[in-house]
Parts: structure tokens; C-alpha cells; sequence
């Protein structure tokens, strides 16, 4: 027996396209809880969306460092648990994510977020709610600059410093007229401020720059305006899928034959997931997996293909290592937990050999509380020799206080509570 | 020299060429939503999972039967996957509110998209398509490129063959016939199950081709449906629900205009079609090419 439904109303259809809009906020994503006492690390990171690649590295380098440190007797003697939520790539998400696991969870110390915007708004809540945090993937300069807190540290770089580190190889190398297609959100605006600046110390010109929508999956529009304007390189500073969509159409459109193609920071995850042709450009990346004679890089290399389906590490999965290895180094030193005085002390505190996993010296600067990283300055590469993941070539890795600005030009101003 | 002198109009010019090519994708994929919610009355807001389905299952087998079989094999395979669907999860929701329907597929969208993360890994999969489709046809024309008009072709093809199943066959008239008046169908002796099992497999077969042709040209990953859903769906209420060559025109609309508008005000270039279907909402609610009656 059939039976006849009745007609879809307008309004039905209207509610499911809202509906949709929502689409994105997924469910929490915990990762297990033992023990009564344990001490809790609180991730937030954007698992779906646009950036749900590094994310879930960032997580997977986080657990990592948790088992580990839990081998070693974890932090003050008591196991170390790590609380996983997907910010959804939303700021208002990524927000209640961060109260849920303070009030709720009572997590000790706080990760993330990949996403700037994200990072910025929940570095508001840590600071109200006295919560030790570390920033790990979120790059836009203010996080370290005019918006600092007593309570917050970033290990990944600043635009400034990956502008810095890259912006007159670029100049040298490809010419003086630039144009740019930039991200529509904070980590964009910010490393298009930064790179004009260097362009214009060096004295070259801007020719245009195009702001495209965060999860933008044809760039042709961008490309057509771009191409017109006649630059000699066209600098992509889109991340995640943005960078994958616009890198491949750019080489399917021949623009990389008629122009130069580059950027600054590039990822590992990005170069993997696009054709051998279109790993063209000079870039820089924030940690690489290659790295003969560096102590620990090749135990790091080792541990990661374990839990990673044989995959070498990317600079995210260093990023969610180094932020949880920090809590678990300066906690034990100090033999405390409270976050006024672990943040005092991770002031121009030093990552040892095993946690840096890089050359040079690595250092949570006083004054911005900016990690001093190194930047991987070098070229993509469409094949890997010896390894099918090694397609990154790294010519000069540039020591992380060579690329900062000075904490004044920061603008960052830590208020300490009374 | 250049072929026509102006910059500006060379740059309207290309950008409505290029909204074209972009609104032929979404046509694509707008066919299939709009087959499913004429005669199955559901909203499939798995259609973007089901694209998803479709490049990753091309993805998958291209090692082993290059591009062109993959795209010959994954569409259908594609479509076998919604035949299930429809008959174990859909079809048990037909006597029900729509809002049924419509929620079971938008849960079913999420499972997709966390199904394809778990199988696959949430990185992206380089797919490569045949080198001579990845060239431009010109530096001028640099945007149109090998692939890009073979996806027009495939597009117009696949139209044509629609037009034809609709017109000519007994299956298409049945199904023209279903979306008008389904109860004196059935009365009629027709198996009204099979026709919107067979229609359903029609819709997902396009979207699976949708997500061939995605992939060789976008990043492949678990999320990118989600993107091309929306334009879809606004492609179909410009268009007029009810009414195929409405959404032929409604997605090469959007295409157009969201292409023009990155050229004069690039920030609004994605909320010009959300713009565009609140015009439309307001002025003529059936849509432009729509049945009166349609939506009421």
C-alpha cells in the first residue's frame, strides 16, 4: 500500500537550508578519562571542517606527548589525561567547547586552536577563568601582540615571523611585484599586513590584493582578477583545503608557467593531498620531518608512525606535542599547578633536545610569550627521493629570534593579576 | 595583443564565461537534489555525502583502472549505494512529514562525512587527472582548460540524457507523470516504489558523477560536499522547485553572478546567492521557472 505525503511546504525547504548552515557543528569528541586524580589537559581544535587535517594531527602529536609523559610518571606524580573537542572551525563553538571543559571538566591546562579567530576568543575565557594556555596552530600576530595575556603562550610562529622569515628569499628570487590571495579572517589579514610591510622595506609594489571566504572551493574568479593585474608572483597565503583548491587550479589554469607561485607557510598536509604537479613554490614550513642529526627528530619520526598508519609527522603533529610536553616540563619543575606561577616561570623557559627537535635554540620569549621557533625556510618538491613523504626541500632553517619582532613592535602588554 | 581592448570588459567577459563553467558543476548536481525532491518529496541533504561517496570511490580505483574508468565505474557504483539507501533507510519514511526524511538524511550526511574521515584519513587524496585535460587552451583564455570544458561536455551530456529518459522513455514519463499526481499513478497499476527507487538511483548516479569530476579539479576530502551542497540547493529555489530546466538556469544564475560579483566586491561573492534567493523568495516564491502551486 502507497501511501501520499503531503507536499513539501516552502517553509519546510526554507528550515532544512537553515538547518544546513548548522551543518558543521558536530558532536563532541572526547578521548578517555581514567583515574580520579589525574591531571587534565583540555584540547580545542576544528576536527570537521576545513582544517580538520592539521587538527587531528595537532591531537594525535598531543596524545603522543601524554603517553609519554605518563610512562614518566606523568605530571606531579598523577596520570595525565587529555579532553578532545571539535571547535567545528566556529568561534561560537569553539568558545563553549572551552567553558564546557573548564567548568564541567575542570581540565589544569588548555590547547588550541588551529583557527586564529578561534584561538583569540578562547584565549579570552582562559585568561578570565586563571587557566594555563597554550595556543598551538593559531598564527595571527595579536594572540602574542596587542592582545596578549599573562596566561597564554603560543608555539607555532606569527605571521610576522613567517612573513619574515620567507619575504625576501621571495623578492630576491621571483621579483618585486606581488599579489596576493589572502583568507577573509584574522590569520589573513595579519600575514597580508605583515608581508606588505616587508615588501615595501625592500621596495617592491602590490599589485592587488583578493580576499576570499574561509572554505572557498573555486578560486577561478580570484585567479581571473589576479592574472590581470600582471604581477611577476602571485603569493598564496590561503591554508588547509583553500590552499589545496586554489594551489591545483592555479597549475590546471598554467599560471605557475606564466608567473611565479609561492607563499609562506606552507604544510605538509597541504603538499601531500595535492598532485606531483602542482608541488611547485618557495615557502616555508614550521617543522620538518627530515632533519639528519638532530637529536630525537628520528624517535619522534619513529613514534608517530606508529599511531599515524605509517605517515611521517607534520609540523602539527610537533605543534600538539611541544604545547602538552611544555605543561608537563614546567609543572614538574616548578612541583606546582597553578597557572600564575607556572606561567611566570615558562617566561624565557628553554625546550630541552627531545621536545624542541630542531638545530637552534627554542624559548618561550619573556614580554610576548611567543615561542622563538625556527622557520624551514626552502621548495616544494613534486616527488620525495628516498621517502614518497619528503617533499618539502629545506635550504636555511632561520633560529626563531632572527624572524620575531622585538616585543615592543608587538605591541604586547602582559597584565599580570593583582 | 589582446582580443578585445578594454580591461574591464575583458574582465566581465571572462568572468561570466568562467560563472558559466562554475554553474554547470552546480547544475549537476542541482539535477539529481531536484529529481529526488520532485517525486520522493525528500530533501536530500545527503547529496553532498553522496558526491563525497563518488570522488573517493574514483579515488580508490583509479590505481587500478585509471581516470576514464573510474569515471565510467564510480557513478554507477554510486548510485547502487543510494539504491540501498533509498530502499532500507528512505523508503520506510515516505507515508511520513517530509521533516523526516529531511532529518534522516542530514544525520545520514554527518555519518557519511565522518565514515569517508574514518576510511580515509582526514587529509586530502591527490587525484591526477590525464595530463592532456590539465592545460589551458590558451594564455589568454588560461581559465578554460581541457578538463574544465570537458566537464561542460559531461555536464551537457548528461542533461541531454536526462531530457531524453524524461521525454521519451516510459520510465521518464512515469516519473514526470509521478511528480505531478502520484496517487492516480499508483491507481494506474504503476509500482510507484520501484519508479522512486529507480528515480532516487538516477539522482545519486549525478551526484556521484558531480563527485568524479570534483575531485579532479578540487582537493578531495571528507568536507568538500558541504561546500557544493548549498549552491545546489539555492541553484534549485532560484530555479523553481518542480521545474528541471529551472534548475538548468538557476545554477548557471548563481555561477554567473557569484563570478561577477568577486570581480567588483569580492567579499560578497558568497552571500550574492544567498542575496539572489531572497529576491526570489520575495518577489516570485514558486521561482523563476517554478509551477505555481509547486511550493504552496
Amino acid at each position: 500500500m502507497t501511501s501520499f505525503p503531503p507536499r513539501i511546504e516552502r517553509r519546510t525547504l526554507l528550515k532544512g537550508a537553515a538547518a544546513l548552515g548548522a551543518f558543521q557543528l558536530a558532536s563532541p569528541f572526547i578521548i578517555q578519562a581514567r583515574g580520579e586524580t589525574a591531571v587534565r589537559i583540555g584540547m580545542v581544535d576544528p576536527l570537521t571542517g576545513v582544517y580538520a587535517a592539521p587538527a587531528g594531527n595537532e591531537v594525535m602529536g598531543a596524545k603522543l606527548a601524554i603517553e609519554q609523559m605518563n610512562a614518566k610518571g606523568g605530571i606531579l606524580g598523577r596520570q595525565v589525561e587529555l579532553l578532545v573537542e571539535d571547535s567545528a572551525n566556529d568561534v561560537g563553538t569553539g568558545v563553549q567547547k572551552a567553558r564546557k571543559l573548564i567548568e564541567r571538566d575542570g581540565v589544569n591546562f588548555m590547547i588550541g586552536d588551529v583557527n586564529s579567530g578561534i584561538a583569540a576568543a578562547i584565549a579570552q575565557v582562559t585568561s578570565e577563568k586563571k587557566i594555563l594556555h597554550i595556543v598551538s596552530g593559531g598564527h595571527t600576530d595579536s594572540i602574542t601582540g596587542k592582545d596578549c595575556k599573562w596566561n597564554v603562550f603560543r608555539v607555532c610562529n606569527t605571521t610576522r615571523m613567517e612573513a619574515n622569515s620567507v619575504s625576501s628569499v621571495l623578492y630576491s628570487k621571483y621579483g618585486k611585484k606581488w599579489h596576493f590571495i589572502t583568507p577573509d579572517y584574522a590569520f589573513g589579514h595579519t600575514l597580508y599586513d605583515a608581508c606588505t610591510d616587508d615588501l615595501k622595506k625592500l621596495g617592491g609594489t602590490v599589485t592587488g590584493n583578493e580576499l576570499t571566504p574561509l572554505g572557498t572551493t573555486d578560486f577561478s574568479a580570484y585567479l581571473i582578477k589576479a592574472r590581470a593585474a600582471n604581477p611577476d608572483v602571485m603569493i598564496l597565503l590561503v591554508q588547509g583545503s583553500d590552499m589545496i583548491n586554489c594551489l591545483k587550479q592555479v597549475v590546471q589554469f598554467g599560471l605557475d608557467k606564466q608567473i611565479h607561485v609561492a607563499g609562506t607557510q606552507q604544510e605538509l598536509e597541504s603538499l601531500a593531498a595535492l598532485p606531483p604537479e602542482a608541488r611547485i613554490g618557495v615557502w616555508m614550513f614550521e617543522w620538518y620531518w627530515k632533519q639528519p642529526g638532530v637529536p630525537g627528530v628520528e624517535k619522534f619520526v619513529a613514534d608517530i608512525r606508529k599511531v599515524n598508519k605509517g605517515n611521517v609527522p607534520t609540523a602539527r603533529h610537533w605543534f600538539g606535542y611541544a604545547s602538552a610536553m611544555s605543561f608537563a616540563l614546567v609543572a614538574n619543575k616548578e612541583k606546582s599547578l597553578d597557572a600564575v606561577k607556572l606561567a611566570g616561570a615558562l617566561e624565557n623557559f628553554e625546550l630541552p633536545d627531545d621536545v624542541k627537535l630542531q638545530p637552534n635554540k627554542v624559548y618561550y620569549r619573556k614580554g610576548d610569550h611567543q615561542l622563538m621557533t625556527s622557520a624551514f625556510v626552502g621548495e616544494a618538491q613534486s616527488k620525495g627521493k628516498d621517502d614518497p613523504e619528503d617533499l618539502y626541500r629545506v635550504d636555511e632553517i632561520v633560529p626563531g629570534n632572527k624572524t620575531a619582532p622585538t616585543v615592543e613592535e608587538t605591541g604586547c602588554k602582559v597584565q599580570w593579576p593583582a | 595583443m589582446s582580443i578585445i581592448r578594454c580591461p574591464m570588459t575583458l574582465l566581465l567577459l571572462f568572468n561570466i564565461t568562467n560563472g558559466l563553467i562554475v554553474g554547470a558543476f552546480y547544475v549537476l548536481m542541482a539535477l539529481g537534489l531536484s529529481l529526488i525532491l520532485n517525486l520522493s518529496n525528500t530533501i536530500n541533504f545527503a547529496h553532498g555525502g553522496f558526491l563525497v561517496i563518488g570522488g573517493y570511490i574514483a579515488y580508490a580505483i583509479t590505481p587500478y583502472i585509471g581516470f576514464w574508468g573510474a569515471l565510467l565505474i564510480a557513478p554507477p557504483l554510486t548510485a547502487v549505494i543510494g539504491l540501498v539507501v533509498e530502499r532500507v533507510l528512505i523508503r520506510p519514511l515516505y507515508g511520513r512529514d517530509p521533516l523526516y526524511s529531511l532529518l534522516l538524511t542530514f544525520g545520514l550526511a554527518f555519518i557519511i562525512e565522518d565514515g569517508t574521515r574514518f576510511i580515509f584519513g582526514p587529509q586530502g587524496k591527490p587525484v591526477t587527472i590525464p595530463p592532456f585535460l590539465a592545460q589551458p587552451l590558451s594564455n589568454d583564455f588560461f581559465f578554460i582548460t581541457g578538463y574544465r570544458l570537458f566537464m561542460v561536455a559531461v555536464v551537457m551530456i548528461a542533461v541531454a540524457l536526462l531530457f531524453v529518459l524524461l521525454r521519451y522513455t516510459r520510465l521518464g514519463i512515469r516519473i514526470r507523470a509521478g511528480t505531478l499526481d502520484l496517487e492516480t499513478v499508483a491507481a494506474l497499476g504503476i509500482n510507484v516504489q520501484l519508479l522512486r527507487s529507480l528515480n532516487f538511483a538516477v539522482g545519486i548516479f549525478l551526484a556521484g558523477l558531480s563527485g568524479v569530476l570534483a575531485a579532479g579539479q578540487l582537493g578531495l576530502e571528507p568536507t568538500m560536499g558541504t561546500g557544493l551542497l548549498m549552491p545546489s540547493f539555492i541553484a534549485i529555489i532560484v530555479g523553481g522547485i518542480g521545474s528541471l530546466p529551472g534548475t538548468l538556469l538557476g545554477g548557471l544564475l548563481i555561477g554567473v553572478a557569484s563570478g561577477l560579483t568577486a570581480v567588483f566586491l569580492p567579499a560578497a561573492s558568497e552571500a550574492v546567492i544567498y542575496v539572489m534567493m531572497a529576491v526570489v523568495l520575495l518577489m516570485r516564491p514558486r521561482g523563476l521557472l517554478g509551477e505555481e502551486g509547486m511550493m504552496s
